[in-house]
């Protein structure tokens, strides 16, 4: 088969802030239930304009997939690692717990997870995607901001959103090379 | 197969069907998948694999959207969305997703229990079912005897086994039952009924142009609106907003007015004004379809936009351009009402407005307008209540000029209970409701049950109102349990049902369960109202149409069909008393009421303060998900709202605590300083302050908005109103 | 009478440090039991804190005693020649407490001894930091037995080795901050550099330290050969110490002068933020001016005064350290907050994280002080 390269497209512009997301990825990655610990989190954008004329965004984010991961090049025992499908890892019985992932990493995706010992991110639902399902923040999604798919199949809808659509990344000037688009 | 609405499916929708066709797929070879992860290092494997996946339905709120709950080693692991599940569009909201934690958690009542301290107190020993039954059973039978039958209420809020409970209510012989709409939504039955002889549903979906006023759909998540607000159809979509707050609503709309609270009705009016002064109305849709037009003309004369710009603070050249604007996209244009109604004195009338509003851009039971539900219908259930004798009227019998004689009113209730007028009321059954939290003006609450002589609440955790009563029956959550068929009436309307995806946890019980063992208590005559097992009710209900079952056992849902039709109505008599829709209603002109909605301003408060009002946020369920651990981590207190220029006036910090005092009562909160508010308002979101310790997460955070609210009440639906209460806010 | 003054001297100073120590057990103790997440004020933001600053404190001051001693017996250069063995020591002692501070750090420290073996990243800084200090740690300790057994040209050669290893040692770990192109403030080939420079003030400052409390605990009059010595390493450390200031105004100018985000927003942390006191008071005056003054004046620049400088030379440089590691991660990665200015982060060290950095210090100067009682470390070199 195909490699693939799993990417996520956001169309903020239907993000409502429901925080869905967060709780439905915490409920699935088994995530320990303290605030600081999240894998996926929304930024209320600033607010635009003056009372009685104002605007706001809600930017959902986690780890960005990055092509060129800062956080797997510093990582000592390459606990952090990226597999075939393009998604970076963290292998748990390696992880040292050193945090040089977490100062590395310009998104602050990573967090310190006290229960599995080891630094922990977004896996873009690994035990979901490699069987076929799509993980569990899109699938939940009220608004259905979020669109998953592989990059390397351009009959994708990730894909094709990003053929038909202007988008940006986050941080770009770094060079990490994210895998999560926002259509603009 | 097309699962949504004339629009056509997204290929989104479709990836989402074949996910889940996955999923089959994927629970069959998901071993083999596993052991090839594990040993390519992607995942941790699993070590057990026996796997359940249950078609079920979310009990975190009214929108009772489909589940696939993931049973796991006997332990649900996580609840995704169902896809096929036509109404909730294929999503769960976060408090749906944290459903799991209503199992879960450490807090949830797991035993029967009787109290042992004061009434409060929290002191409860752990007792057997039969203890406790018959200790219920032995206080309805003194209470029937000492006071009558009608000396015991029946308190409920909506849920799939409810109708067991007002059952049991109508056996035993109470006309007091006291449900939750006078809480939320009375006063919006009461006025789109009176206008349409139904609550119509506003076509969103479909929809060009949508006016929200006192509706925040980003966050009050009603299903689908909540969705198709923003799907919406292909860019010509308009959303104008009103609101005292900018909500996550407001981010969405087109067009957000910081609108002064209590006067959508002068911004309606004075639309109606415009599009009447203009002709911009339906002219042969209301010829055809309505009543009293022709009284609505001089009625609307003085009604100005400038005139209404003065009261509702909404710019009269905006008021008349959105005017415009709504009638030139009529039909495909709904003035949209909302649900919860608690608002203000006047709502029914403001209700009767917007109905009227609709009524003259002809948007009636049309694509895009206001379609009358739908309801898949269910063989009812049959039972022969016991006659008593002398069963008065209910207690607050013609306290509101249309009291719904199964909802009452709780706030005239609550009043002649503490009167003892016209006869004592002294027991209290609570089924599912909260009202020590849900209820307007807490200490009366408070003094109502200290006067009951007897009070049992049946529900899954140690809320408030379960800390205040003296026997607590546990109830098993929506996940462990088998309920009834639901028919969800609506454009689309579907039914739905419950499937235990595990058996209930500790000495929980479903509510029948319950039921039938107080009935067999109070004897056989009872009793024989709740001879069936849940699969024979079940059985019963589609005894019409047996395929429903299977149906609903392989997708969590049913439904006929999956477009919408429109215009059923048409040409038929609506079940108004003239059978048309009701500009003019005849109907409260014989009952002394404004027969035409008339304005009236809302009281502006003492000077140096702020009007509360409430409002829900996405992530908490009125005051039963506070304590979710899920929840409780995405929102650990409520604060107060003030506006940023207030609060520079008055010299206080963001996030400092400060003494927020009503009339009532003061209660410490800490601030939240914010430009998304009006300036003269502010603002307390509910389900913090509680008084039960056995909430143990959210125990001692935040406050209670059920304390500094006064009990205002809309006389016509009797519901309460809830945004008159002024209150101080310093330093604390 | 004088040893019962030292004798008692003796007791007060060694229960000082013996209760240091005991407290920096008690608070490793207390980590162990409840899990370091609830013992560290650490954040998913801030994960690094006052034990990652320690940890650099020791093993560059490590490094910077064998760049300065090498002078020595690299180098030839006579004076610094007296001094080879004890500096290697205290190198040895310095940095066992910096990997003993850095193994309370770390979450996992028996994982890393296996994985760093078996599933090497050499892209890793740490990786290569781990990897060098701990052939430095072989080498001093070869080095050590050197002098013990006099073979001074395994020592010689030892040494040289090891000064290369030194430098790339200490500028790798500033390479540790400097690739993270995630955090400005510490992104570039700056750090690097100035670790190097660094080490040599810390080398310098400890140097005069160990040279004189190696007489005055011992009670000894200081011979002539190391008063003369004491004062060529105050010029040589105003000199460092001159170049560093302005190392210093070199990264705080770029800082302010054309904004850069996370560059300007540290910068002013340091200048009239969260850690302006630390940067005013101990870095700046402690560490650098009142040391320079000090060492620049005549009249003051006597074995005492230079023993002073270096003194508060070393508490500046452990000041500097701190504000080095936190000013990088004050600046939030994700800014904005519904419009509200969010501002920099905030840090303190919980008590338990004190409690082991007291606790490594006073382990380290114990067993130093311990040393010097049981052992004659004087030099008798002869060539
Ligand atoms: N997440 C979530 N969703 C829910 C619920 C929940 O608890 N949580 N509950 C469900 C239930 S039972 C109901 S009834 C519905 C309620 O749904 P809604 O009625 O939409 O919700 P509320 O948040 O009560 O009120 C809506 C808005 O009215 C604004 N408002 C207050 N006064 C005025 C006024 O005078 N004029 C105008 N124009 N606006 C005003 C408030 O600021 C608030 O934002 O939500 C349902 N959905
Ligand atoms: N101050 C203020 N008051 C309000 C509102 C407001 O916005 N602000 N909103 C109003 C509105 S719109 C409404 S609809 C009402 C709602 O008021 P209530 O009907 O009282 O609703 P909840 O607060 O959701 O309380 C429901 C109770 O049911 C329990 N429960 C949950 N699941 C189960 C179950 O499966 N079985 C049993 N037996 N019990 C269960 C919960 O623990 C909780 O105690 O509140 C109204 N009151
Ligand atoms: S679930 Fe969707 S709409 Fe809700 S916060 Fe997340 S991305 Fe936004
Ligand atoms: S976002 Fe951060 S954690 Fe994710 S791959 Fe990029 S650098 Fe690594
Ligand atoms: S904390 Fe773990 S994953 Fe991160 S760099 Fe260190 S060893 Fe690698
Ligand atoms: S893809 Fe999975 S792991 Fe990543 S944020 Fe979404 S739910 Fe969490
Ligand atoms: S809206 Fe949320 S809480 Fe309500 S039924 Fe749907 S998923 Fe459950
Ligand atoms: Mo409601």
């Amino acid at each position: 088969m195909k490699k693939k390269r799993f990417a996520m497209v956001f169309d903020i512009s239907k993000c409502i802030d429901c925080k869905a997301c967060t709780v439905a990825c915490k409920a699935e990655n088994n995530i320990p239930l303290v605030k600081d610990n999240y894998r996926n989190w929304i930024t209320e954008g600033p607010l635009r304009g003056k009372y009685p004329k104002l605007g706001q965004s809600y930017i959902p984010g986690q780890c960005m997939q990055c092509a060129n991961p800062p956080c797997e090049h510093v990582c000592p025992t390459s606990a952090t690692y990226v597999n075939v499908d393009g998604i970076v890892l963290v292998d748990n019985k390696k992880c040292i717990g050193c945090k040089y992932c977490m100062t590395a990493c310009p998104y602050d995706a990573r967090y310190y997870n006290e229960k599995t010992g080891a630094v922990d991110k977004c896996t873009f639902c690994v035990q979901r995607t490699s069987v076929g399902r799509i993980p569990a923040c899109v699938e939940t999604c009220p608004t259905k901001v979020r669109v998953f798919g592989d990059l390397n199949d351009p009959e994708s809808e990730v894909s094709k959103l990003l053929t038909k659509h202007p988008y940006r990344v986050e941080k770009p000037e770094i060079g990490t090379q994210p895998f999560l688009f926002y259509l603009v | 197969m097309t699962l949504k609405p004339s629009k056509g499916i997204s290929r989104r929708k479709f990836m989402l069907l074949s996910a889940c066709a996955a999923v089959g797929f994927g629970t069959m070879s998901i071993g083999k998948r596993f052991q090839a992860l594990a040993a390519s290092k992607d995942i941790i494997p699993l070590s057990d694999l026996g796997n359940r996946d249950v078609f079920t339905t979310c009990g975190m709120c009214v929108n009772k959207c489909g589940v696939i709950a993931r049973v796991r080693n006997g332990v649900i692991e996580k609840l995704d969305p169902n896809p096929y599940f036509l109404k909730s569009r294929s999503m769960l909201c976060a408090r749906g997703n944290a459903g799991v934690d209503s199992v879960y958690s450490p807090d949830r009542l797991k035993y029967p229990m009787i109290r042992t301290g004061q009434r409060g107190e929290g002191k409860f020993r752990r007792a057997s079912w039969d203890e406790a039954l018959d200790l219920v059973v032995k206080n309805l039978s003194d209470l029937a005897e000492k006071y009558g039958r009608a000396g015991t209420v029946f308190v409920s809020s909506e849920e799939f086994q409810e109708h067991f409970f007002t059952t049991f209510a109508e056996c035993y012989g109470s006309p007091n039952t006291l449900r939750h709409p006078s809480l939320c939504l009375s006063s919006n039955i009461q006025g789109f009924g009176a206008t349409f002889g139904t609550n119509p549903t506003p076509d969103v979906l479909n929809t060009d142009y949508i006016i929200m006023s006192g509706a925040n759909r980003s966050e009050a998540l009603i299903t689908p609106d909540s969705i198709d607000m923003l799907t919406g159809s292909g860019g010509r979509r308009k959303l104008v907003y009103l609101d005292p707050r900018f909500t996550k609503t407001a981010a969405k709309a087109d067009e957000w007015f910081p609108i002064r609270p209590g006067t959508d009705m002068a911004f309606i009016l004075a639309m109606i004004h415009v599009i009447v002064k203009e002709n911009l109305y339906d002219r042969k849709f209301v010829e055809e379809q309505t009543e009293g037009f022709d009284k609505l003309v001089p009625h609307i004369e003085a009604y100005s936009p400038e005139w209404a710009a003065a009261k509702c603070e909404i710019p009269a050249e905006d008021i008349r351009r959105i005017a415009r604007e709504f009638a030139m996209a009529a039909p495909k244009a709904v003035y949209y009402q909302g649900r919860r109604s608690s608002f203000f004195d006047n709502d029914t009338q403001m209700r009767r407005a917007m109905a009227i509003l609709n009524a003259i851009i002809g948007n009636w039971d049309k694509i895009g307008g206001m379609v009358p539900n739908s309801q898949i219908p269910l063989e009812g259930h049959e039972f022969v209540a016991p006659f008593y004798e002398d069963i008065p009227e209910r207690l607050e019998a013609n306290a509101a000029t249309y009291l719904s004689e199964k909802d009452g009113s709780w706030k005239y209730f609550r009043d002649r209970v503490l009167e003892q007028k016209p006869y004592p009321v002294k027991g209290m059954m609570i089924y599912k409701q909260n009202p020590l939290v849900s209820v307007a003006n807490r200490e009366k609450t408070l003094k109502m049950m200290e006067q009951m002589e007897f009070i049992c609440t049946i529900d899954i955790t140690m809320n408030d109102t379960a800390c205040y009563s003296d026997v607590l029956l546990p109830e098993a959550t929506y996940l462990e349990r088998e309920d009834p068929i639901e028919s969800l009436g609506g454009i689309h309307p579907v039914l739905v049902w419950r499937e235990p995806c595990i058996k209930p946890m500790y000495e929980s019980r479903p509510n029948l369960w319950i039921m039938q063992e107080l009935a067999k208590r109070m004897g056989d005559e009872m009793s024989a109202s709740f001879n069936y097992t849940m699969q024979e009710y079940r059985e019963h209900q589609v005894k019409n149409n047996p395929e429903i079952l299977k149906a609903l056992k392989e997708k969590g849902v049913y439904y006929e069909k999956d477009t919408p039709t429109y215009g059923q109505t048409i040409g038929k008599k609506l079940k108004t008393k003239s059978g048309k829709i009701e500009i003019f209603s005849q109907k409260y002109a014989d009952k002394g009421l404004d027969p035409l909605p008339v304005y009236k301003h809302p009281e502006s408060g003492p000077a140096g303060q702020y009007r509360l009002i409430l409002g829900r946020t996405a992530y908490m369920t009125h005051g039963t998900t506070a304590n979710n651990a899920f929840l409780f981590d995405i929102m650990s207190e409520n604060h107060i709202w003030l506006h940023t220029s207030e609060a520079m006036k008055k010299g206080l910090k963001d996030g400092q605590m400060v003494k927020v005092k009503s009339p009532l009562t003061t209660e410490s909160l800490r601030l939240l300083i914010t430009e998304k508010i009006r300036p003269d308002c502010v603002y307390l979101s509910h389900g913090f302050g509680v008084l039960s310790k056995g909430q143990r997460l959210i125990f001692g955070k935040g406050g209670s908005d059920a304390a500094l609210v006064e009990d205002f009440v809309e006389p016509i639906s009797g519901n309460m109103a809830m945004h008159h209460t002024f209150v101080e806010v310093t330093a604390a | 009478m004088t040893t019962t003054i030292t004798n008692s001297k003796n007791i007060i100073g060694f229960s000082v440090l013996g209760l240091g120590t005991l407290l920096g057990l008690v608070s490793v103790g207390y980590v162990l039991m409840i899990g370091h997440s609830n013992a560290y004020n650490l954040t998913r933001q801030i994960p690094w804190g006052i034990l990652i600053s320690t940890y650099v404190f020791f093993a560059v001051s490590c490094s910077g005693l064998c760049l300065v001693s090498s002078l020595g017996h690299v180098f030839g250069i006579k004076e610094f020649e007296a001094i080879g063995k004890r500096a290697i020591l205290v190198a040895i002692l310095a940095l066992l407490t910096g990997f003993g501070v850095i193994a309370m750090e770390l979450d996992h420290p028996f994982r890393m001894a296996i994985w760093v073996i078996l599933s090497p990243n050499p892209l890793s800084a740490i990786w290569w930091m781990g990897t060098l200090y701990g052939l430095y740690l072989i080498l001093l300790c070869i080095e050590l037995y050197a002098f013990i057994k006099e073979n001074h040209r395994l020592a010689s050669l030892v040494g040289l080795v090891g000064f290369v290893v030194a430098i790339s040692a200490c500028s790798n770990l500033g390479a540790v901050f400097g690739l993270l192109e995630a955090r400005p403030f510490w992104h570039g080939p700056y750090l690097p550099i100035f670790f190097i420079l660094s080490a040599l003030v810390s080398g310098c400052a400890l140097l005069a330290l160990i040279v004189y409390f190696n007489h005055s605990l011992r009670g000894i009059e200081m011979p002539p050969e190391y008063k003369k010595f004491m004062i060529t390493l105050g010029k040589l450390q105003a000199l460092l110490l001159g170049i560093l200031l302005f190392f210093i105004i070199w990264k705080i100018i770029p800082g302010l002068y054309e904004k850069y985000p996370g560059i300007y927003e540290a910068t002013m942390a340091a200048l009239s933020g969260k850690l302006s006191f630390n940067f005013w008071f101990f870095e700046a005056f402690l560490g650098l001016i009142l040391p320079f003054i000090l060492l620049l004046n005549n009249s003051t620049r006597t074995p005492f005064g230079v023993m002073l400088a270096g003194l508060l030379t070393t508490v500046g440089v452990f000041f500097m350290r701190y504000d080095m590691v936190i000013a990088g991660q004050i600046v939030p990665m994700r800014i904005s907050d519904g419009g509200k200015a969010t501002g920099v982060l905030h840090y303190v060290p919980s008590v338990a994280e004190m409690g082991i950095v007291i606790g490594s210090i006073c382990a380290c100067l114990f067993v130093y002080v311990l040393i010097e009682k049981k052992f004659d470390l004087s030099h008798t070199g002869h060539h």
